[in-house]
Formats: C-alpha cells, structure tokens, sequence
C-alpha cells in the first residue's frame, strides 16, 4: 500500500472490512436458515469462526482451574472405580466355577443358573421374598396415607405436632434395634405383650416362633417404623390443597367424608402415583428386616433373597452360586426399574419423575 | 363451619385412634427404658411402665464391661469419620460437576447414574474388599459408602442454584477454585450440607449389613453387630425356656435382658440428641430420594 493514499485508503479499507462483514454475516443468517431448513452446506462452525475468530479457540482441557477442578472431582472418581466399577465385571462369577485365588475360573454358562433353579430353598426364598412384598403393598404402602388423613382432620396444634415428632422417631434407629424392642415385648415369658395376655385370660404366644406369623408381625413392625416418616410427604401435599376447594365442596353440601373423596384424595393423587412408582425401585432389598428377626424356628419364611444371597455367598463361599442367585435377583429388580419408568411416564404429567 | 352429629363423633373416634396409635409408638419404647432401669426381677410381671426398682446397675455394667463399650467406640469412630469423609469428597466433587464448561463433566454424571443403577451385586464387592485386605478393618465400613450418587446430586443441585455472581468478585480479584468454593460456597450451602451430614451420619450409626459383611473380628464390631450377637443369644436362652421350662434360667435371663436393654438405650442417645436438628430436615431428606439424576 502505498502512503500517498492516506485517508482515502482508510477509509477503503474499513469500508472493505464493514463490507466484509456484512456479507459473511450474511452468509451465516444464510447458512443458518438452511441448516434451520435441514439442508446445510457449510459446517455450521465454520460459519462462526469466520465471524467471531475468539470463539474458535478450542476449549482447553488443562487450564489451571480445570486442574484445580479435576483435584476436587478425584477422590470421589477413585471411590467409584474402586468400589463401583472394579466389582461390576465381577458378575461373570455367575457363569463360571470359582476356584480360589491363582486359580483360573472356569467357565460354566448356564450350568449355576440350572443348579440353583433346581434347589427347592432358593425357591422357597423367592417366594418369601414376594410375600413380604405383596403384604408390603397391601398394609405398609396405604398406612402412611390413612395417618395423613386422619392426622390432618385433627384439631388440637399441639397433639397433631407430638404424635408426628414420636412417630418419626423410629425411623432413624437401627433395624437392629428395632429388632430388640419388639423381641424383647414378644417374648413368652418376659414380653409385656404376652403378659397383657396371660392377664386378660389367654395363652401366651411365642409370636416369633410362628413361621405363618412373620410376614404379617414383620409388615406391622415396617409400619411401625416408618408410616410417621412416610406420612411427611402427604402431610406436606395435604397442606398445599387449596381451602378454597373445601368451602366449595361445603357449600355444595358434602360432609367431611365426601370432602375427602373428593377433594383431598384427588389433591394428593399424584404425590401417592409418585411415591408408588419410585417405591419399585428397591422391591425385593430385604435384608436386615428379615435378618435381625430370624431364628432356626421361623426359617422357612423368615428367608428372603437377599439374606439367602449372604449366607451362600459369604457364610458358606459358594460365589458363584451367590452371583447367579444375585444376578436373577437384579435381572427381576430391573424389569421393575423400567416398569417404573413406563407407569411413570403413562401416570404423571410431571416430567421430573421420570428416571430417563 | 357447623358441624353435624356425625362429624362430632368422627371427631372423637379420630382421636381415640390417635391416642391408641401413640400408646402403641410408646409402649414399646418405654418398656425398654423400664427394663434398662429396673433391677426388681417381678417388676417385669406387672403392667406398671415404672421401673419396680430404680437402679442405674445396667448402665454401670455396659460401661465397664470392655466387650460391650468397645463396640460404641467403632460406631462412634466409623460415624465421625465417615460422616466428616463424605462431606468432604461429597461436595468437592459435586462443585466440580456443577462447573458446566468443565471438559468430561458430563461422563462423570453419566459415570454416577449409572452406578446408581447397576452394581455388581454382593459377592464380587464381597471379593473386592478381600481382596484390598479390608476385612475386619474399620475402613471397610467407611469406605465403600463414601462417595453417594444421591447426595452428590443433591448438592450439586444446590451449587447450580447459588448466583454466579457471589463468586466473580472473587475471580476476578484472582482467587482459585480452591479458595473459592472453601470461602464462598462451602459457608454458603450449609442448609444443604448439614442434611447430608446428618442423613449420612444416621446411616453410619447404623451401618449393620456391610458389618456382618466385612468385620469377623468381636473386638471391630460396631454396636449394631453386638446387639445381634446378643439377639442370638436371648432368642435361644427363650427357646430352652419354652422348651424345658426352667424357671432358674430365668432370672438370670432377666439380667441379661437389662444390660441388653441399656445397650438398646445408650445405641438410640446419639439418635435423640441430633433428632431436634433432624426434624428441620426432615421434608429435604425425603425429598432426596425424589430428586432425578
């Protein structure tokens, strides 16, 4: 360029770049709409980089921050590898005989699925484990609804607040101690459950040698552990009903029984929906309830999946007999996952209980 | 609003079934407090909630008796550290994730729900901690629970919902993500980060399955495998007694069900004593389980 131009060739040149420009912006409004279209020629991101020459530096993956950041994330990644991902492969124990270390496995197939599926006790323990889920859905997955119910209809503030603080409390104590509450009131001879019996003129009871028993006792001690926690969540939904629909429904002339059916059920339709759909997710986890109650006498229901998963498995070392039972077990708790998922999706509008 | 006939007796019917809903939440427990107290062995035979005999005998028994304090020394050891552990990784790892411009961020979350869904079920984790040579140590309790999906994604909910702004000042004046989070958003997610305390501490007081699991050795029992042991043994002592009879075993039983009953009250004094602070948290810990990932 030659200096004599001076001003004139400024100005040309901005000019040049304004026009510039413009026409690739242009361009990019073009290519754009085409790509809005489904009919792109031009890669997208080199429309922008064209434009923007900042924005095509690449991301960099180890900045200082980055770093600093990848620091923070790492204790939680080592724990996951370890204790997640390193036991995951560990599943292909169900297809192999398991020797002891520095020994190869051999491979069976199917051969642990065929032997356990003949073995009648893990029939018998998966049939268990369905009773307790069956008693589960009929006794301790309404109990919690009817406390709200009924809480809520209360009037005293400060008896409604006592009964919810006590009733809470027995969910954060330890299955095992909850175990040795309810063995130590049951006893034959020492429980004060029995004694109210012998006092009113029966025979005592030894509740926990009653193999027929156990399933009902242990779905009375669940709910007696947690219907006051599971009750927050209906509280919590019964309290965000509006009045207004109450004053409606007793000008309309319904007594407090039709107002319940008809306002108060429909108000917490969804939270009951939700809370029974996310209540598949751990379906057939039963072991410490079953485990802290069993005794020789009530063996033959007090078994469940995964108390006969530990006791071949760790008691007895038989992995890979324990693997395949364990691996059935996830194969039915993940049909229930996605059944889950599909209930969800058909049962609620609200996008956010969907798993994915 | 005027109330009929009807609604004046569902209201009393509503309250008697309180009431006896509460009797039935108490009894249970206050029999237990009654039996760690009482040292009358026909004080057992009435229907008095009273101890017959007021003695702290049961009390003093628990605390010298070396094999049975021992075992809340490992509870409270695995509870505090494990708490303070998780706390730790947890949010340090959820700040990281709640960074969107952070390449790989996205795997990680992938890498967590995925975890969440599948595991490799009981024996390989079982084979696992044999194999690192966690067995019967205390660590094999503490570990494994650590890092938790659920509360990760929990807090890392929390650190999206705090304004980017608080921390730009800071950034600008040059300060480092360490800095920053310790500073600002650690102070600043206190709400979010004592649930999770308490929620996970609870959980480690109570941690039973993984003790049976992975601990074989009576002097790293937690409290929870000890009260087992003696379930075990009072549900046999029963069985001989309903069996044979024998009226002389009993009163020995009846000592034994005391300190067992003490046990049972010191395990549930920890409980008590956060309870106040848990009952604030009750609706968020609930609402873990209902949050997506």
């Amino acid at each position: 360029m030659q200096k004599k131009h001076g001003i004139y060739h400024i100005f040309h040149v901005k000019l040049f770049k304004i026009t510039c420009y413009y026409f690739k912006c242009e361009v990019i409004v073009f290519e754009r709409k085409k790509i809005h279209r489904g009919e792109s020629i031009m890669n997208i991101k080199n429309a922008t980089a064209i434009s923007n020459p900042k924005k095509v530096k690449k991301k960099k993956l180890f900045t200082k921050n980055n770093i600093i950041l990848y620091i923070m994330f790492l204790p939680v990644l080592i724990s996951y590898i370890i204790f997640h991902i390193v036991p995951m492969p560990g599943i292909y124990l169900a297809f192999a005989d398991f020797r002891v270390m520095g020994f190869k496995d051999i491979w069976v197939g199917l051969d642990n699925f065929k032997y356990i599926f003949n073995l009648s006790n893990f029939w018998d323990s998966f049939w268990n484990t369905w009773v307790f889920v069956l008693y589960n859905y009929i006794f301790a997955f309404p109990a919690p609804i009817l406390l709200a119910l009924l809480l809520n209809e209360l009037k005293g503030k400060y008896f409604k607040k006592t009964i919810q603080t006590i009733s809470c409390l027995p969910h954060f104590l330890s299955w095992v101690v909850i175990a040795s509450i309810w063995i130590s009131i049951l006893s034959p001879s020492t429980g004060y459950v029995n004694f109210v019996i012998k006092a009113l003129g029966g025979e005592p009871i030894y509740f926990l040698s009653k193999a027929d028993l156990f399933p009902a006792l242990l779905t009375f001690i669940r709910i007696w552990k947690d219907v006051g926690y599971n009750a927050i969540v209906y509280l919590a939904a019964l309290s965000s009903i509006d009045q207004e629909l109450y004053e409606a429904a007793h000008i309309d002339g319904a007594g407090r029984f039709k107002q319940t059916i008809y306002v108060t059920l429909p108000g917490i339709k969804s939270t009951i929906l939700v809370l029974f759909v996310l209540s598949f997710s751990g379906i057939l986890n039963l072991f410490d309830p079953v485990y802290v109650f069993q005794n020789p006498m009530i063996a033959s229901t007090a078994e469940t999946l995964d108390t006969y998963i530990y006791k071949q498995g760790v008691v007895q070392a038989r992995y890979s007999m324990a693997t395949a039972v364990g691996l059935f077990k996830s194969v039915i708790s993940f049909v229930f996952v996605i059944l889950t998922n599909v209930l969800s999706k058909y049962f609620t509008e609200d996008r956010e209980t969907i798993l994915w | 609003m005027k109330r009929s006939r009807g609604e004046k007796i569902f209201n009393v019917f509503n309250i008697i079934l309180m009431a006896i809903f509460l009797v039935v939440l108490c009894v249970p427990v206050l029999i237990i407090l009654r039996k760690s107290f009482d040292i009358s062995n026909q004080g057992i035979m009435n229907l008095s909630l009273l101890p017959g005999e007021f003695s702290l005998v049961y009390y003093k028994v628990v605390l010298n008796d070396k094999g049975i304090y021992r075992p809340f020394l490992n509870s409270a050891y695995i509870t505090i550290v494990g708490t303070a552990l998780s706390v730790l990784i947890n949010s340090m790892g959820a700040y990281s994730l709640s960074k969107k411009d952070l390449p790989g961020n996205r795997y990680f979350m992938y890498m967590i729900i995925f975890c969440m869904m599948f595991s490799g079920g009981l024996v390989p984790s079982y084979l696992l901690i044999k194999n690192l040579g966690l067995i019967n140590s205390l660590w094999s309790l503490i570990l494994p629970g650590a890092a938790s999906g659920m509360n990760i994604i929990l807090l890392r909910n929390y650190y999206n919902s705090i304004p980017p702004s608080l921390t730009e000042s800071a950034k600008i004046d040059g300060a480092e993500e360490y800095t920053i989070f310790f500073k600002i958003i650690f102070p600043l997610s206190a709400p979010i980060v004592s649930t999770i305390a308490l929620f996970s501490g609870i959980a480690y007081w109570n941690t039973f399955f993984s003790a049976i699991l992975y601990i074989n050795d009576p002097k790293k029992y937690p409290f929870t495998v000890k009260l087992q042991e003696m379930i075990i043994k009072q549900q046999a002592m029963q069985e001989q007694l309903e069996r044979y009879g024998g009226a002389a075993n009993l009163s020995n039983n009846l000592d034994d069900q005391g300190v067992y009953s003490a046990i049972i009250v010191i395990s549930t004094i920890p409980i008590i004593l956060v309870y106040p602070l848990l009952q604030k948290h009750f609706t968020k810990g609930i609402m873990l389980g209902s949050i997506k990932g």
